[in-house]
């Protein structure tokens, strides 16, 4: 057979391989962030969204808080990562009334929206009453609240009943005052027929310290300077990129220099990091806890009080942390670590492997045999929820509980989960608003207390002391309160409440001022840099 | 003879029906068109089954959009979730929720996304132009270094190349894509620094003016060339990493077809006639062995489309495998049912274009 002249192909080929690389290499490594260049500073914060809408009035996701809170003002606010506090936001001071169901709010006097115009009561009581109007996953922050305008510079909030909460609730992005003529020029209004969001998604009507220059629910949200912005404390960059992506690539990122902001690496993805990166962990305000169901029809077994003490006694908590990296925490109850009304540290659950099985043994149940249902896919702060299932069944075996793992995609799990068909369930919580009673969910007859099976009149003084709970007002006696609740729910409850995993942010080392806050995760325009 | 020409044979033209309008005459003068017409009508049929298909899938999947759309607190309250259904028409029975479907699909119209709230038709027209652009990039490269491989190999068999490239063939088919797109981000990108970070375009940059939303054309298009090479620079690395597998199998490929075609007598009595080996190779050979390599790429830009969901996910692409990963794992049905719409008929279109290159290609296969 005769040759072909092919003698130079595989150096071609060689040459177009190089010269792909080479062309790579001279069009964009290196990209040049978090400095300034050209248009002022940037900041580039890479996150794995869960974004849906930047319109104030309708979203309630993670991501869609952080975008949010740079956008829109809101009347009261939190200072850094400490949520026991409200301080003044768009209102310069409250006032509540002693039966807990009046609030008033004094505006701050030259508060401006982006487009110069000033804050007003008007905007206040649009953008308040166009949340409730929406009927999307804010509105139940103000359940049973009328707004009203008292005078061109006071807003008064009246709850159906005592709302000891709403300082806490106010904070909240969702409720950030929206520049009411801007909006309903483009379709907004205080009723369900509202057609602002499509407006809302591509340009900001608030007078936070940034201004939206584009939005994309699944790539980028590029947030713009506010000049407007006449806060307390001036944004330090001109410029801030919020980027969709995954937590394994986020740390190649910021490792690179690509990004100056990782919010989702995982404990171990965050071990031996070093190159002047900076990570800031501790304990997040997300509690998962082990359910077991009350409804016998679901389960006999999981309904038994001394088998759910069983359980209770039977887990090794200190070893389901290890799980949770650097800063996790044991709750001692429903309510997160850093809350009012959390129960001390020394309240907390421990192992004790023979009360377990003595437990178990009063229980009268032979070979007892649980299905343990969860999202296998959902990781809870990097943790996945399938891992800690498998220790959870490993732990309870050394007992002489037998526990089937039952795992399924969230979408799948999630039906079960909140109709109550789980026997056992391993889910959590994140609080919708930092304040003891988002907790009172837990309790029988109400949102999760149901999906424990556990119906209303299942404890009718734990009832009681909730429903006293939600209308006290002062500090001191509502912590002691909501302990009491906490104390009680430990002792007859179906929550076994497991661990706040930790919390990793890592950072350049030329930001300051990253501190996670669980309502919004972090406050971008409070990042500075040195 | 086919049966149509004995026919018309038959009757000697003379009881042909009359002609039915300039279409008609065009059909009858055209057979391409008239192919063409038979399969487009055929694809829409096919479309159609897919949206059937999608629909009751997507509805037998166990779980509720609206536990899997709404929050914690307003899952709770009956008058969301009540207001949830009806403003995606999850009230309706299910036979009409599908015949409404179809009939906004008339309209152009694909429904409301429930995680993004925006058109459906919106959000495709994003993420499909930035997978179009990795994909057709890939398929691009994989073609040129696949069939230039598979020659090459097919020219030196057994020799060191062709062993050589056995290897490489069978490492690009073997090595899973997330794996190598992991490895190449990480060694390109964070050890060599020699890739760009994640995306499409370097943050710094605003995205250019929307035309074909491919980022590369439109900013060419915009004359905005800083862009316009971050863009590239972005698309190289994952373009690489997607062709691994393409690039594999159509060197086997193209080897064997070719092989199989120097043995053929005309390629022998083209040698023997002097000619050079160029000539052979480029008229003889290689259009020749095109046809089932043909075939085979219409098949891997298929495989590239299911890769590049992973790709996608490592690079943060915001393309169709990101958009049908979220839209999945949150039961989001019509986005669900606009990525399957979208991947069928780029399916179909695939087929329509690798029948249609057959006939150009190969005389014998030309459309009658």
């Amino acid at each position: 057979m005769s040759r072909f002249s092919t003698g130079s192909y595989p150096a071609a080929l060689s040459l177009v391989a190089v010269a792909a690389l080479a062309l790579t290499a001279c069009s964009g490594a290196g990209s040049t962030t978090g400095s300034s260049s050209g248009g002022g500073k940037t900041l580039v914060v890479d996150t794995s969204f869960n974004l849906k809408t930047a319109d104030p009035g309708r979203e309630f996701e993670p991501t869609g808080q952080i975008v949010d809170k740079a956008l829109y003002e809101t009347l009261l606010t939190f200072e850094g990562n400490d949520v026991t506090k409200p301080i003044p936001g768009l209102a310069s001071s409250y006032e509540q009334s002693a039966d807990g169901r009046t609030l008033t709010l004094h505006l701050r006097a030259g508060a401006k929206f982006s487009d110069g115009s000033a804050v007003t009561a008007d905007d206040v009581v649009f953008s308040l009453n166009r949340v409730i109007a929406l009927k999307g996953n804010p509105s139940f922050l103000l359940d049973g609240v009328t707004v009203t305008k008292t005078d061109a510079s006071t807003v008064t909030l009246v709850s159906a009943k005592s709302n000891p909460a709403l300082p806490f609730i106010l904070p909240n992005p969702a409720l950030g005052i929206v520049n009411a003529k801007t909006v309903q020029a483009h379709g907004g209004s205080a009723t369900a027929s509202d057609a602002a969001e499509k407006y809302l998604n591509s340009a900001s009507a608030g007078s936070g310290p940034y201004t939206l220059s584009s939005f994309n629910t699944n790539t980028q949200v590029v947030l713009t300077k506010n000049p407007k912005y006449n806060g307390a404390a001036k944004p330090t960059y001109d410029k801030i990129v919020i980027r969709n992506v995954q937590a394994p690539t986020q740390k190649l990122n910021v490792q690179r220099g690509d990004s100056q902001v990782a919010l989702d690496l995982t404990s171990d993805q965050v071990k031996g990091l070093g190159g002047g990166l900076k990570v800031s962990s501790g304990a997040s305000s997300d509690v998962i806890f082990l359910l077991l169901n009350q409804d016998t029809k679901v389960s006999s077994v999981t309904a038994n009080a001394k088998f759910v003490e069983a359980v209770r006694k039977g887990i090794d908590y200190k070893g389901l942390l290890t799980l949770g990296g650097a800063g996790s925490v044991q709750p001692a109850g429903v309510i997160p670590s850093n809350f009012l009304g959390a129960l001390p540290a020394s309240q907390a659950a421990g192992r004790d492997l023979a009360g377990a099985k003595a437990a178990l043994k009063a229980s009268g149940i032979a070979k007892p045999s649980v299905t343990l249902g969860y999202p296998s896919d959902l990781t809870v702060d990097g943790l996945s929820l399938q891992t800690l299932a498998e220790r959870i069944q490993a732990q309870l075996k050394e007992v002489g509980i037998d526990v089937t793992l039952a795992p399924a995609p969230t979408t799948t799990e999630l039906d079960n989960y909140r109709n109550g068909k789980e026997q056992a369930g391993l889910w959590y919580w994140g609080p919708d608003y930092p304040d003891p009673s988002d907790y009172l969910v837990f309790l029988p007859g109400n949102l999760v207390g149901l999906r424990a099976g556990w119906k209303a009149g299942a404890d009718n003084e734990l009832t009681a002391l909730g429903e006293k709970a939600a209308t006290t007002i002062g500090d001191d006696t509502r912590k002691t309160q909501y302990e009491e609740i906490q104390t009680r729910l430990n002792a007859g409850g179906p929550f076994i409440p497991l661990m706040q995993p930790s919390r990793n942010t890592v950072s350049a080392a030329s930001v300051t001022g990253i501190a996670y806050n669980p309502v919004w995760t972090i406050d971008v325009a409070a990042l500075g840099s040195k | 003879m086919s049966p149509r020409s004995a026919a018309s044979e038959a009757t000697g033209g003379r009881l042909r029906p009359p002609a039915r309008g300039p279409r008609a005459g065009l059909l009858r003068r055209h057979p391409l068109a008239r192919f063409l017409l038979r399969r487009t009508l055929t694809a829409a049929l096919l479309a159609l089954g897919v949206t059937l298909v999608t629909f009751v899938l997507t509805n037998l999947v166990p779980g509720d959009p609206a536990a899997a759309n709404l929050g914690q607190r307003a899952i709770g309250d009956p008058a969301i979730v009540a207001q949830f259904r009806h403003q995606h028409g999850l009230d309706k029975p299910l036979p009409v929720q599908y015949a409404t479907y179809l009939g906004n699909l008339f309209h152009g119209d694909l429904g409301e996304s429930q995680q993004s709230h925006q058109p459906v038709l919106t959000d495709l027209g994003t993420a499909v132009p930035a997978t179009l652009e990795l994909a057709g990039a890939a398929i691009v490269v994989s073609l040129v270094v696949g069939v230039a491989f598979g020659v090459v190999a097919a020219l030196r068999r057994d020799r060191f190349t062709d062993q050589l490239l056995r290897v490489v063939s069978l490492l690009g088919v073997s090595v899973p894509t997330f794996w190598l797109a992991l490895l190449a981000f990480y060694l390109f990108f964070y050890k060599f620094g020699i890739a760009p970070g994640s995306g499409r375009i370097a943050p710094e940059f605003a995205p250019p003016p929307d035309v074909t939303g491919l980022y590369t054309v439109d900013a060419a298009l915009a004359g905005q060339w800083p862009v316009f090479w971050s863009a590239v620079g972005h698309l190289m690395l994952p373009a690489l990493v997607l062709t691994a597998y393409t690039v594999g199998l159509l060197t086997r490929f193209t080897r064997s077809a070719v092989l199989e075609v120097l043995g053929q007598d005309y390629v022998r009595a083209a040698r023997a006639k002097g000619l050079p080996g160029r000539t052979v190779l480029f008229h003889y050979v290689l259009r020749a062995a095109l046809v089932p390599v043909i075939t085979v790429a219409g098949l891997a830009f298929g495989a590239l489309l299911s890769g590049t969901v992973l790709v996608e996910s490592i690079f943060a692409w915001p393309g169709l495998g990101a958009y049908a990963y979220r839209s999945a794992t949150t039961l989001d049905l019509p986005a669900v049912m606009g990525v399957g719409l979208v991947v069928g008929i780029v399916y179909l279109t695939v087929n329509l274009a690798v029948d249609v290159l057959y006939g150009l290609i190969d005389p014998r296969v030309r459309v009658q």
